[in-house]
């Protein structure tokens, strides 16, 4: 058998017979007879090495010497072990703390969308996404929304010229897939959007919404109901009610607002709900057939809904969050608790 | 909007309680919110006069005041400023209790004894008002209970309207909807008005100009009105919605609006030159003085109105100072007109002005209801503030608006909502919100919309009212779901979550920074942009989109470091815009990771060093990123940049990955006060993304040994380390398959311009053991080759 081959051996010998120790003081002298000792393993190799060609001798000799020096300083340091350890009546201190992991922690916010986004993904729901900077036509004009009409006052918007925008909802990605597809179309849009409003502590100029569609024959207001009472019950939890109540979107007609019983009171009322034992959750509702016809789909054939929510404040009631500007810096105090 | 339980009474009966009331509401649509009962929980506070107000003996700021219930006195220690002898105040006395819930426990303050409390109105739940002592009326009846006081009742109701619910502005509109859900009967009231014998008309006529912008104005003349305070019932009506009761024209003309939703704008008719009125468009620049003394510059979208001579008062929105109801008024000129929505919308806007008038403008006034409100306010003030009302309106109408005719088919309508309504109740609930109907059958039913509904246009709004006023929540759910069978796939998103779930697992926590950055924050990058600008910023320090997430990130470094956190690995996905070079329009938006790394990387423990971050942390970071996201040939090379003192730019074939360093600790101080060294790392994560393949395929690991040697060489201190691999690897063949480089020695035993590296090499056959013999041949290669192109020598 090679040399090397069998250097590597009582290399691997070794490592294995010192793991095997338990603690009698006497197994690092017995290690030592065993390998460095005058018949030891190691000594048997040098043995051998008087006997190989010249030329192998520096290279071969290098790694044999390495062996040694390592066999040398592992018993060495194995037989203080066993020292210290039979002074100190084998004393093992497993209350030490345990040594972490350097974990990271993802963002409250991409933890909530993550979750919204997996309860629609398994009723069929694909994820689409459009760009920050919108037309004002995708934004608004498309939607429905008409140029001088006070429902332009409920999103207070960012421009940066006459014709763009930053979005202040998700809805533009519905126009941009109904123009690029054929219903049926089923998709979920998250994304970042913008406000032109006050920064405060329940609300801020940036914030996240996820905003879902459903186009084809025969899509009705009944179904809608029954996708979102099946997101809140997996969301919140199988004991929440749901309500309905008419609601105002002008991309949407009849518009909704879905409220699901306060799950901090039960619907007795409480400081989070205002008393009212309802909190606000989402909107939506059929899509307008002013909308259909913007983007080239047949609103005689085909119906469809749409529904639209705040992933920050719903990340809010969810975690009990009391401030939304938390989100925003960084504190890692905050973000380790996710 | 606010409305009172007990005046919608007054339109319409129902049986509801407040609370009931606007939980039924709010399921129809208008959201309604209970205002609090005033006079709850204050059951134990009494209304007491104070008799005097002494000094107290250890304190400058508190008084003791010395308060009489009619039965007993009391000495109370109180530190408001506004107590004064003879008021009549709350009291609250030792073992009551607070709408709070707190009891009133006995108390020293700095030396003594308080009987009681005198309280301010946020104390008792009233408002947030803290300055001072709720002062009450004089009539107030010392001794009585605050609760007696202060109760009615009456409740009222704020409701959040939507845009389109324009009818809703106002108590009649409200009561038809609690009509349409009770079934019973709404009521407005009958106008019985007795005329004089002078005419309206003689004494004013109307021109409208602008016909676009005025469809409509009315208006009658109310002579020998005497201003003073109005009666009692109409202060309490207007203070039951929050108003202020200002004089007896004005009251009337605000209830007639309160009651009816239709604007009514009244003029001192002396003041008014020319016995005319003229509608017509302001000229761009021209400047007038609203009734609340501001002086505002006008645009061509503004529509006036203007007597013979000069404007009067903007049209739709407000007044002007130089025609306002006096005290010596005597003769009222009322206008009831009907103004078009988008220009009232436009000129509020412009003027950045909101009023009762243009809230409901803007959203659509009734056209046929302003004559029905001009006579209910000529009525009204003739009633509280005496006056002759002149025969007759004057009443400019040229071309009367036809209310849309619509067609509701019950197929269609079932079909949307998913459930079956019965034609009957269809057509009672369409007669209930005021549609004549103009004809029916089994399909379908025909119908003139009412003039006070401009959201009704179109079949949807239709039955959206349907839907509506059956109850949202009553619609059956369906049992099943439909499923589309998608074959498109959402792959971006399972990268993206891949991604960000990646830097989680290398350590690194995920901030969410600002998109709207300041202009020094768009200087910041490594590559010149031109920055996208917000036209209307909400302040100077949110002006840009952001072209890096780098300075963001250091904020919050900052923000940690302030909280004296100083460990540090955070990381953000996030999409920057700019302008590219070559094109001025279309802002490019594209996703950034970026990394930033300061302080120790491990956590404190008691069994290993701490490991202080470095650079070369975001390097192995980025090389396992490039391996786990499928990016082959990563290049790294030197780059230069203001911000960092070290910077090494990331390269993949041609295209740039991004850019890691050690951020410029003259940039760390000036812009964030830091100190400490920062290390940051941003990449195109949309190139990172588009290479990933989510699909691996397994390969069998080696069978044969695998064979190590180490390398232990001294070269010049400026030859690269990385050079050196690519020599090794170069000359190693398909055998040598991994280096690793893990001893780098200066010092001791080696010259100063010169560094000992050590590498250990594994090789490795997929068909068979190697021989020794055919390693060393190939580490002769590797010394000789080394040792001529590097003058490497071996040590
Ligand atoms: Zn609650």
């Amino acid at each position: 058998m090679d040399l090397l081959n069998r250097i590597d051996e009582v290399r691997a010998q070794l490592q294995n017979d010192i793991q095997q120790v338990g603690a009698d003081p006497q197994a690092a002298e017995n290690l030592r007879i065993k390998y460095l000792g005058k018949k030891g393993l190691i000594s048997v190799l040098f043995a051998d090495f008087n006997s190989i060609p010249a030329e192998q001798k520096p290279q071969i000799g290098r790694v044999l010497n390495i062996l040694k020096k390592d066999a040398e300083a592992r018993i060495q340091a194995l037989s203080e072990k066993l020292k210290a350890t039979s002074s100190q009546d084998e004393f093992f201190d497993y209350s030490l703390p345990g040594l972490t992991p350097a974990v990271g922690h993802l963002h409250p916010i991409t933890q909530t969308l993550n979750r919204v986004i997996a309860i629609f993904r398994e009723i069929g729901f694909v994820v689409e996404f459009g760009p920050e900077v919108e037309t004002d036509y995708n934004n608004f004009q498309a939607l429905n929304f008409a140029d001088d009409h006070p429902a332009r006052d409920m999103q207070d918007t960012f421009f940066i010229d006459e014709k763009r925008l930053l979005r202040t909802h998700t809805s533009p990605i519905q126009i941009r897939t109904m123009l690029k597809k054929k219903p049926p179309i089923r998709i979920l849009a998250p994304g970042r959007v913008y406000r032109n409003e006050a920064i405060n502590p329940r609300s801020h100029c940036v914030f996240h919404q996820v905003e879902g569609l459903y186009v084809d024959e025969n899509v009705t207001f009944s179904e809608l109901k029954t996708t979102l009472e099946v997101f809140a019950w997996r969301f919140f939890g199988a004991d929440v009610k749901t309500r309905f109540r008419p609601g105002f979107f002008p991309f949407t007609e009849p518009s909704a607002e879905m409220d699901i019983s306060c799950f901090i009171c039960a619907g007795k009322g409480c400081r989070l709900c205002k008393y009212t034992g309802w909190l606000e959750i989402l909107g939506c509702g059929m899509v307008d057939p002013n909308v259909f016809k913007n983007v080239g789909i047949d609103p005689e054939k085909y119906t469809g809904y749409a529904f639209g929510m705040g992933i920050d404040r719903t990340a809010l009631l969810k975690y009990g969050i009391g401030d939304i500007r938390l989100y925003f810096d960084g504190d890692v105090r905050f973000l380790e608790q996710f | 909007m606010i409305v009172n339980t007990n005046w919608l009474k007054k339109y319409t009966d129902y049986s509801y309680s407040a609370e009931e009331l606007a939980e039924r509401l709010t399921a129809i649509g208008l959201e309604s919110n209970l205002i609090p009962d005033k006079a709850a929980g204050l059951e134990e506070v009494l209304i007491a006069e104070i008799l005097a107000v002494n000094p107290h003996p250890n304190a400058d700021r508190l008084t003791v005041c010395i308060v009489t219930t009619g039965e007993k006195q009391f000495a109370v220690v109180c530190g408001a400023p506004n107590v004064k002898k003879g008021l009549k105040v709350p009291l609250a006395l030792v073992g009551s209790t607070l709408p709070n819930g707190m009891i009133l426990k006995p108390i020293k303050i700095r030396g003594v004894a308080s009987e009681g409390m005198l309280c301010a109105e946020d104390e008792l739940g009233i408002s947030e008002d803290h300055s001072g002592i709720m002062i009450l009326d004089e009539n107030a009846i010392v001794g009585g209970r605050l609760a007696d006081y202060l109760a009615s009742n009456d409740r009222s109701l704020e409701i959040d309207l939507t845009p389109n619910r324009p009818d809703c502005t106002s108590h009649i509109g409200v009561a038809r909807e609690i009509a349409l859900m009770t079934g019973n009967e709404l009521y407005k009231p009958d106008i019985n008005l007795s005329e004089s014998e002078s005419a309206t008309s003689a004494y004013i006529s109307v021109g409208i100009e602008d016909q676009i912008g005025c469809p409509r104005y009315a208006a009658r003349l109310v002579q020998g009105v005497k201003i003073g305070p109005s009666p009692d019932w109409l202060v309490k009506a207007l203070a039951s919605i929050g108003q202020r009761s200002i004089n007896n024209v004005v009251d009337a003309a605000n209830y007639v609006l309160m009651e009816t939703g239709h604007p009514l704008h009244t003029f001192d008719y002396a003041n008014l030159k020319g016995q005319k009125i003229v509608v017509r468009r302001a000229k761009a620049g021209e400047k007038v003085v609203t009734l609340d003394g501001i002086e505002r510059e006008l645009s061509d979208d503004i529509l006036l109105i203007c007597d013979g001579e000069r404007p009067v008062a903007i049209a739709g929105i407000m007044g002007l100072a130089n025609s306002e109801i006096e005290k010596d008024t005597r003769d009222v000129l009322i206008e009831s007109a009907y103004f078009n929505p988008r220009i009232i919308r436009r000129g509020s806007r412009y003027l950045g002005l909101q009023t009762e008038a243009s809230y409901r403008f803007e959203r659509g006034a009734d056209y046929e209801g302003a004559i029905y409100a001009l006579e209910r306010g000529a009525e009204l003030i003739a009633e509280v503030a005496g006056g002759r009302v002149c025969r007759g309106v004057v009443d400019e109408y040229p071309k009367p608006i036809e209310s849309p005719k619509i067609v509701l088919r019950y197929e269609r309508t079932n079909r949307l909502i998913g459930m079956k309504f019965e034609p009957e109740w269809v057509k009672k609930v369409l007669v209930g919100l005021g549609c004549d109907i103009l004809n029916s059958n089994a399909q379908e039913v025909a119908v003139r919309v009412p003039s006070w509904r401009p959201d009704l246009e179109r079949e949807i709004d239709l039955i959206e009212e349907v839907v509506r006023i059956y109850g949202m929540s009553r619609v059956p759910s369906t049992k099943t779901l439909q499923m589309i069978p998608n074959i498109s796939t959402d792959d971006r998103y399972d990268r993206i979550e891949k991604l960000r779930s990646f830097m989680a697992t290398c350590g690194y926590s995920e901030l969410y920074c600002n998109s709207l950055v300041s202009a020094r924050a768009t200087e910041f990058g490594f590559e010149p942009v031109k920055p996208v600008k917000l036209r209307n910023p909400l302040s100077q320090d949110m002006t840009f989109l952001r072209t890096s997430l780098i300075p963001g990130m250091i904020a919050a470094i900052k923000h940690n470091f302030n909280r004296r956190r100083f460990d540090l690995r955070l990381f953000e996905l996030g999409h920057v815009q700019a302008y590219a070079p070559e094109e001025e329009t279309q802002a490019r938006e594209s996703l950034r990771l970026g990394a930033l790394l300061t302080g120790y990387f491990d956590e404190p423990n008691w069994a290993y060093p701490r490991r202080k971050t470095n650079s070369f942390i975001l390097k192995g970071l980025a090389d396992t990123l490039a391996h786990e996201f499928g990016v082959c040939n990563l290049n790294y090379s030197k780059a230069e940049n203001l911000f960092f003192k070290r910077l090494v730019k990331i390269s993949a074939g041609k295209k740039v990955l991004g850019y890691f360093g050690e951020l410029a600790p003259d940039y760390l101080g000036k812009d964030w006060d830091i100190e400490e060294p920062v290390f940051g790392m941003e990449l195109d994560a949309d190139f990172l993304l588009k290479q990933v393949n989510l699909a691996k395929i397994y390969k069998e690991p080696p069978v044969f040994p695998s064979t190590e040697r180490d390398l232990s060489i001294v070269v010049k201190c400026e030859i690269l380390v990385g050079d050196i691999m690519k020599k090794i690897r170069q000359n190693g063949g398909d055998l040598l398959r991994e280096i690793r480089f893990y001893d780098l020695y200066l010092g001791k035993n080696v010259d100063k311009n010169e560094k000992s590296l050590t590498f250990n090499l594994l090789f490795q056959a997929d068909d068979r053991t190697l021989t020794d013999a055919e390693v060393d041949q190939i580490m002769a290669t590797i010394h000789s080759n080394l040792s001529r192109e590097l003058n490497a020598r071996l040590r």
